[in-house]
């Protein structure tokens, strides 16, 4: 098998096709969404609906995904509250820390930014593959994970999971040929772009609407800040 | 074809705001660690994300291609009768709509009042349990649902002024402030009534009570019937701009104060200048500014008194700290947090129509097995709350569970402490 072609094929025309399906895709969802059309709210608020809004950001980021026992509601099972805040870590160290990664930005948007020294980029992208195995079992045992777990829940773990482990085995030169770990590695990446908006991985972007939401509402109610 | 209504008034009802929130769930189940229902039956479809499928499924199949195609392959099917049945359920019979599930999303989705949606589609639909609808009747043709009408008013408030020596202002135009009473006080609870009568009289308050709005509880907020509770809220509405008052006062009832502060302005047109608050707010303002004056420590000597956090006067309502103010001059040294508390706090399981519900009753002592817990482990001898609904859930759970605890309202507290 000719692995350097499949690789030009995998960089070049299916990359461009698939970036173009991820931005058109993420594009037409989130004008379905604005366009749904939104109430005015009259309700007279008790404190600031904006000051609501980025404490909730502020702490949807910094706190909750690392420190479970806040509040003491995650005692039952910290390690899968924990897992998720550091696959995400691991994933954002990654895709935008990383040297290579940097250098796949800057052909891509023009410029770059200094990146994080290797080996803990290496440390992160670990964690983030034992989180995200953690994750699997845990989707596989809790009783409400297989209630409303699909076939695009499945998907969604295996399309980001492929990416992830052959990025770093490619990174540390494992099993095979470079060339042949570099199209695996660039074939998921592809696969993953596609699916990106057909499935629930695009709550990256609607995200700010949920905390936003929130955080407006406990800052209308003055319960934060 | 009643999910067929069903899934109308959900379309309906989904703009950005629902769908936005939808479109952000992973389904990643965090939302199970925080619903005290869950915790304490270990059923899985009592979590917060299953509850709001039925809504989920709608929207997608409506708005959405990926939807489209799964319903087109087999994978997802539509909205059935029996789908609404199962719902109408979990929904009604397994869920407060505390909102702490949204404390622990990751993404904040807003999961209680996306569920109150769920109910208002199955509400359309006729399919509320049978003892909620039946109390929301009652409220439409007396005026109460536990049957306070004008006469059996008048009786009640007769008999508390001769027993608890009060006076009761009853439409007095030109008053300040109009204070709604929830007929659970009414009707279970007078010496809520006295303490707060007590309270404003001694704080010097014009204030007034009313025929025509004499009850603030809202039955169809609980069944999620827009039409029937702009209903209820415009009887009170209607009796402050009669007596002019610039102030309504909602008593100690949360789901009330839900609907009529935060919730009324968005389904009709509100009186303009009129402040809506709650008593716990009042409360706080009344010893802050002097008022009243308090006995301090006066409950010192009675061992840990704890604060129970109503999820509609504390986590939706705001009121988190002027109880706690109270309480700091009530009982300085024996008063202790549960954990979590404050906006985290667990809610007590008989809320949002819960416990109206007969066969609710197994999911509701389910809850406050998580309450047990927290009264134990903070070593209670009394705990405080600012809701009679609460209060009943915990009058029934601490004679259920035989727990040796005192419940307490907190304006009774307020009321014996006074220094006249």
């Amino acid at each position: 098998m000719n692995w350097l072609a499949i690789l030009d094929f995998a960089r070049g025309p299916f990359f461009e096709v698939a970036l173009l399906v991820f931005i058109g895709g993420l594009a037409y969802r989130l004008m379905r969404i604005l366009l749904l059309g939104w109430h005015f709210d009259r309700i007279k608020p008790a404190g600031s609906k904006l000051g609501g809004a980025l404490i909730s950001y502020l702490r949807g980021i910094l706190i909750w995904p690392f420190i479970p026992w806040v509040r003491n509601t995650f005692s039952k099972n910290p390690v899968i509250y924990i897992a998720g805040g550091l696959f995400h870590l691991g994933l954002f160290a990654v895709i935008f820390l990383d040297a290579a990664h940097i250098l796949a930005w800057q052909s891509l948007l023009g410029f770059g930014w200094p990146s994080l020294v290797t080996p803990i980029v290496d440390w992160l992208a670990a964690i983030a593959i034992v989180a995200m195995i953690l994750l699997f079992i845990n989707r596989l045992v809790n009783p409400v994970l297989k209630l409303i777990s699909g076939p695009a829940e499945w998907l969604n773990l295996l399309f980001v999971f492929i990416p992830m482990l052959s990025g770093y085995i490619m990174a540390h030169h494992l099993f095979f040929a470079y060339e042949v770990n570099f199209s695996i590695h660039m074939l998921a990446v592809d696969i993953l772009l596609i699916w990106i908006p057909l499935s629930r991985i695009s709550h990256f972007m609607f995200y700010f609407f949920a905390r936003a939401i929130h955080g407006a509402d406990f800052g209308k109610r003055a319960v934060i800040p | 074809m009643q999910a067929q209504t069903a899934v109308n008034t959900f379309v309906h009802e989904t703009g950005g705001w629902v769908a936005s929130q939808l479109e952000a769930c992973t389904r990643c189940g965090m939302c199970a660690e925080a619903c005290h229902f869950y915790q304490g039956t270990g059923n899985p479809e009592l979590a917060p994300v299953w509850k709001v499928e039925l809504l989920k499924r709608a929207y997608e199949q409506r708005f959405t291609i990926i939807g489209k195609l799964k319903l087109a392959t087999g994978i997802d099917h539509h909205v059935t009768d029996d789908n609404l049945l199962h719902w109408s359920k979990i929904v009604y019979e397994a869920c407060t709509l505390c909102n702490k599930c949204s404390m622990v999303c990751p993404m904040g989705i807003q999961l209680g009042p996306l569920i109150h949606e769920v109910r208002t589609g199955l509400s359309a639909a006729g399919m509320v349990p049978a003892d909620l609808m039946s109390a929301v009747h009652k409220q439409e043709a007396e005026g109460s649902p536990l049957g306070v009408t004008d006469s059996v008013y008048d009786d009640r408030l007769e008999f508390f002024e001769d027993e608890y020596e009060i006076k009761l202002p009853v439409d007095k135009k030109g008053a300040d402030t109009l204070v709604v009473f929830s007929s659970i006080e009414i009707m279970k609870y007078p010496g809520n009534i006295a303490a707060i009568a007590k309270i404003l009289n001694a704080a010097g308050e014009n204030w007034t009570l009313s025929h025509a709005g004499r009850e603030v509880v809202n039955f169809a907020f609980f069944e999620g019937d827009n039409e029937e509770t702009v209903l209820f809220l415009k009887r009170i509405f209607d009796a402050a701009k009669d007596l002019g008052v610039k102030r309504i006062v909602v008593t100690e009832c949360g789901h009330a104060y839900d609907a009529i502060r935060w919730t009324a302005a968005n389904l009709m047109d509100v009186p303009e200048g009129v402040e809506i608050t709650h008593i716990a707010h009042l409360l706080g303002e009344l010893v802050r500014t002097g008022r009243i004056k308090l006995k301090e420590g006066m409950y010192d000597n009675g061992g840990t008194i704890t604060f129970h956090d109503a999820c509609k006067i504390q986590r939706r309502g705001g009121h988190i700290q002027e109880p706690r103010d109270v309480l700091h001059v009530l009982a300085p040294k024996s008063f202790k947090e549960m954990i979590p508390n404050r906006a985290e706090a667990i809610c007590c399981g008989g809320g949002g129509g819960v416990i109206a519900i007969k066969e609710a009753d197994p999911y509701r002592y389910a809850a406050f097995e998580l309450k047990v817990d927290q009264l134990k482990k903070v070593g209670a001898s009394t705990v405080v709350m600012g809701c009679s609904n609460c209060r009943l859930q915990f009058d029934d759970c601490v004679q259920h569970f035989n727990l040796d605890v005192k419940v307490a309202g907190l304006s009774q507290m307020v009321a014996d402490a006074l220094i006249e």
